[in-house]
């Protein structure tokens, strides 16, 4: 069944995993359809509004607006399906926009929890996750975030998550080193690289803490420059081209990650050499991300959520690791920056946009 | 107790009607489920074996794959100074090889010259001694190598894969391999409709299912164990297939198959109610056939009893209105076979009793005035034309007794009837002794015929003899009677001579009587007769002259006859009795 949800010829591997469950549910499903038939179309209505009522509704925590959020739910969208849930016809979702204002986010997890909400969706970051789970721990909840959940508190083991609280994790925090090293790579002269940090974020200090190592490891220095609000996104380019500590490497971070069009055009203005870990970033006319695939990870949890609907146990799902890590260059970027990528990186890419 | 034995029939036909179609029937599905059985046993052996082996195949294409493009990297020898070209084609493996984790390049001597990680830094040339890490060791000496399966943060499974270049120069390059990847090629495995595969390390963790959540957990002990149980059940039945249950619990039938290299399992297995499907099918079409056999026979059956027992009710019933004396009674079956020919032949013992029974009833109306032999003898020669009216020759024998309406007078009707019935019951005896037909009796006189109806050789002969038992026999009573006081004497009279004889009377109350002068001379001479006397006519005396002793007494008138006739007496002895003479 998961099969037919996806469009033919699809890579597999982008797909993510089929659950077992699949095709039971979609039976069931389907069964359901045909008893409502079964009934003719006088009850046809009385049992759509029945259906309506007896469907399962996803709170969905968002830290964003929908607008930059989009191709994110499309993921959780498709993930749902493939476990046969389609949004409107036997699942509901309630949505709950932070707007990236992350403060909100508690009040809006507790506000979701206090509804009649089967699951909660916590996607988006570790930030998300953790409001999540301290404001609705009542409430199953799948989360999509680039960290470490066991070194966040937020699931027990991978394998064994424990509680009712499991999701995926995208990886994109553990490689925040690896930008480092690309950076490094792009511009072996430079003696030192800044590195953006959102304050606020959770995941903040054990990444500048991995990321001093590799800078200790690959004999660079390190410039820590902080952003947690978009006025304080220019400062940081402007300083690092003043002080012209060679490249920009941003650390992992959602509120980071959303704002990909706003710091490649701050990184064109400033003719700053910048990494982050969204695609959208070079895609914007940023020059390189390295980063999980959220397509991937978010489609994931949408596959959870519909796992946990067909009646799995959260506990029983171990937290999934995203297997795809993609490498971006932009040599347009390259170009105007006036830089070069040495083979090796041009060859590690996984995408080159020209 | 008749109902009964109907039923008990009923259901004896309907038990082997029924045993004679769902045996041969039940025979026969169980044979065809045996084999049938057996059948798609074999055939599932053979397509569950070669799932197995084309599962194996496929895991091992995606081992296969990997190390093919690891021994891209193990081509050219070492140089002593940094190998920019090799981490360019090392980071274009990550590329083609999304399951490669981690790369590390040795060199002759062991040490590590290049290090690159999707994950963790890079190192170029840290050159440090590794020559004696098992990946290196075991490449060294076997080409390639693959390490234990390790559970990556106790979740993800990771193998390492270790290849030697044909030459030592060329070093070894050890990569970590990411197994949640075989996902793509596990899932993509269907045997059957619904059934799937799996693959085990050689210590039975699981390390590849179309359930992902399954693998991230495989290195619980507890995840495992099932397919381990699977996996073991496949290795104790040898060859072919086993069947146990999967993790839900549902039935399954597998097979395995070995993937040389990494030394693993490949475990396919399919619902045994998708696998066994068709034999399933055969045996329900066996029991239909079952079904329908047995609702046949039971048809059959019932059409097959009714049609014996109603026959046999019918006879049943026959027989008791024969039994009940109706035996104008006839049954009619008509069902051409044993059943209408008994029915016939019933009829005709129906018609045959009847004749017997009319026949009996001649025969008592017979004995009523004919000696019993005469009375049979009449009934056998079948017809009682014999009684018809007829002129003969007879000797009529006339007796009564002396003084017994003065004797009657005095003492009570019991005793009357007492003498009367002692009395009758001698004569009778006598007379059916002598075969003579009994004519009529009334109060204490009695008519006696010998030769009518049926001819006797000698009348007069047999008539005297009669008499004379007759005296005798009564003279014996008369001696008790008298004992008891009572004044009786016996007498007899009988003569022969033309007679008109035949049957009178009307409906059901016939009687058999002789009309002529004899029977009034017969009578007259038994009124003539003393106590203990025998008079006879000139007749009968003639026919007797010689045989026995008679006596002549003499010429007497009697009543009706214009002239004295001569009568004989006849000489007997009988008892003594105390009182002389009567009358």
């Amino acid at each position: 069944m998961g099969d037919q949800a996806m469009p033919v010829g699809a890579n597999m591997a982008s797909t993510g995993f089929k659950a077992l469950g699949h095709a039971r549910t979609f039976d069931r499903i389907r069964r359901r359809d045909f008893l409502a038939l079964l009934g003719g179309a006088a009850a046809w209505t009385h049992q759509a509004g029945a259906q309506r009522s007896t469907m399962p509704v996803i709170g969905y925590l968002c830290p964003e607006s929908p607008v930059p959020f989009a191709s994110r739910l499309k993921a959780f969208h498709d993930g749902l399906g493939e476990t046969g849930y389609i949004v409107g016809r036997n699942v509901a979702i309630e949505y709950q926009w932070a707007d990236g204002q992350y403060k909100k986010l508690p009040a809006l997890a507790a506000d979701l929890a206090a509804r009649n909400v089967d699951l909660i969706v916590a996607p988006g970051g570790a930030p998300v996750a953790l409001a999540a789970k301290a404001s609705a721990a009542n409430k199953t909840i799948v989360f999509e975030m680039g960290g470490d959940p066991v070194q966040l508190g937020v699931v027990d083991s991978l394998s064994r998550p424990g509680g009712n609280i499991t999701g995926v994790s995208s990886l994109s925090v553990e490689v925040s080193r690896k930008r480092l090293e690309f950076m490094h790579e792009l511009l072996p002269t430079a003696a030192t690289l800044a590195v953006v940090a959102n304050p606020t974020s959770p995941t903040a200090n054990s990444q500048l803490e991995n990321l001093r190592s590799a800078a200790d490891f690959l004999g660079v220095g390190l410039q820590i420059l902080q952003a947690s609000n978009e006025q304080e996104f220019e400062p940081v380019f402007s300083v690092t081209a003043q002080k012209s500590a060679g490249g920009l490497v941003f650390t992992s971070d959602p509120y980071f990650a959303f704002r990909s069009g706003q710091l490649a055009e701050l990184a064109q203005r400033y003719r700053v050499p910048a990494i982050t870990q969204s695609r959208d970033f070079p895609v914007a006319g940023g020059l390189m991300s390295y980063g999980g695939d959220f397509a991937q990870s978010h489609r994931r949890a949408g596959v959870y959520a519909g796992r946990i609907l067909n009646g799995e146990k959260p506990s029983n799902l171990p937290v999934q690791l995203v297997t795809k890590v993609e490498f971006l260059v932009n040599l347009k970027a390259a170009k105007l920056l006036g830089l070069e990528f040495s083979p090796s990186l041009i060859s590690g890419a996984d995408e080159v946009i020209e | 107790m008749v109902r009964q034995r109907f039923r008990g029939l009923f259901q004896k036909y309907l038990l082997v009607f029924f045993l004679a179609v769902a045996i041969p029937l039940a025979i026969n599905g169980v044979i065809e489920a045996w084999f049938g059985y057996r059948d798609q046993r074999a055939r599932l052996d053979q397509v569950l074996g070669v799932q197995a082996t084309s599962a194996a195949a496929r895991i091992h294409g995606f081992i296969d794959n990997i190390t093919n493009e690891l021994g891209w990297l193990v081509q050219l020898p070492w140089t002593d100074g940094p190998d920019e070209g090799r981490r360019t084609d090392a980071l274009r493996l990550f590329r083609q090889a999304p399951a490669i984790v981690s790369l590390a390049l040795f060199d002759h001597a062991g040490r590590e010259r290049l290090f690159v990680s999707r994950v963790g830094l890079n190192r170029i040339d840290s050159r440090t001694d590794r020559s004696s890490d098992p990946a290196v060791v075991g490449a060294r000496s076997a080409r390639i190598w693959f390490g234990d399966v390790s559970y990556h943060r106790g979740s993800e499974p990771y193998l390492t894969v270790a290849i030697s270049g044909n030459r030592p120069s060329v070093g070894v390059v050890v990569a970590e391999v990411n197994l949640k990847l075989i996902w793509d090629v596990i899932s993509a495995i269907k045997v059957g409709k619904t059934g799937s595969a799996f693959v085990l390390d050689r210590p039975g963790r699981l390390i590849a299912h179309p359930d992902i959540s399954l693998v991230l957990r495989g290195a619980d002990e507890a995840t495992s164990k099932p397919f381990q149980a699977i996996r073991d059940a496949i290795g104790r039945a040898r060859a072919g297939f086993a069947t146990g249950r999967d993790v839900e619990g549902y039935a399954i039938a597998a097979a395995a198959a070995p993937v040389a290299g990494p030394d693993w399992t490949v475990v396919v297995e399919q619902p045994v109610s998708e696998a066994f499907g068709p034999i399933y099918a055969a045996l329900w079409r066996t029991a239909g056939l079952l079904l329908a056999g047995t609702m046949f026979s039971g048809l059959l059956a019932y059409a097959l009893a009714h049609r014996m027992t109603e026959p046999i009710r019918l006879l049943e019933e026959g027989t008791e209105r024969i039994r009940a004396g109706f035996f104008d009674h006839r049954i009619s079956i008509k069902t051409g076979d044993e059943f209408q020919r008994l029915a016939e032949s019933f009829n005709r013992m129906a018609a045959e009793l009847a004749l017997a029974q009319e026949h009996q009833e001649r025969i008592a109306r017979l004995k009523r005035f004919l000696a019993p032999q005469v009375a049979d003898l009449v009934d056998q020669t079948g017809d009682d034309s014999v009684l018809e009216g007829r002129r003969t020759e007879v000797v009529v024998v006339f007796c009564d007794l002396r003084g017994f309406t003065s004797f009657s007078a005095g003492v009570t009707p019991e005793e009357v009837m007492s003498v009367l019935s002692e009395y009758y019951e001698a004569l009778g005896k006598v007379i059916t002794t002598f075969a003579a037909t009994l004519i009529s009796f009334s109060g204490d006189g009695l008519m006696v015929l010998v030769n009518a109806p049926v001819p006797v050789k000698e009348p007069a002969l047999t008539a005297v003899d009669l008499a004379v038992e007759m005296q005798r026999t009564v003279q014996e009573l008369i001696v008790c009677w008298q004992k008891r006081g009572y004044q009786i004497g016996f007498g007899v009279g009988l003569a022969s001579g033309p007679a008109t004889v035949g049957r009178i009377g009307y409906e059901n109350r016939f009687d058999y009587t002789a009309i002529g002068s004899v029977v009034n001379l017969a009578a007259r001479l038994c009124a003539s007769a003393a106590d203990r006397e025998i008079l006879m006519n000139d007749e009968v005396a003639e026919a007797v002259k010689d045989r026995r002793s008679r006596k002549k007494m003499g010429n007497r008138p009697i009543k009706g006859y214009d002239e004295a006739i001569p009568v004989f007496g006849i000489v007997f002895d009988a008892p003594i009795q105390d009182v002389s003479r009567l009358n």
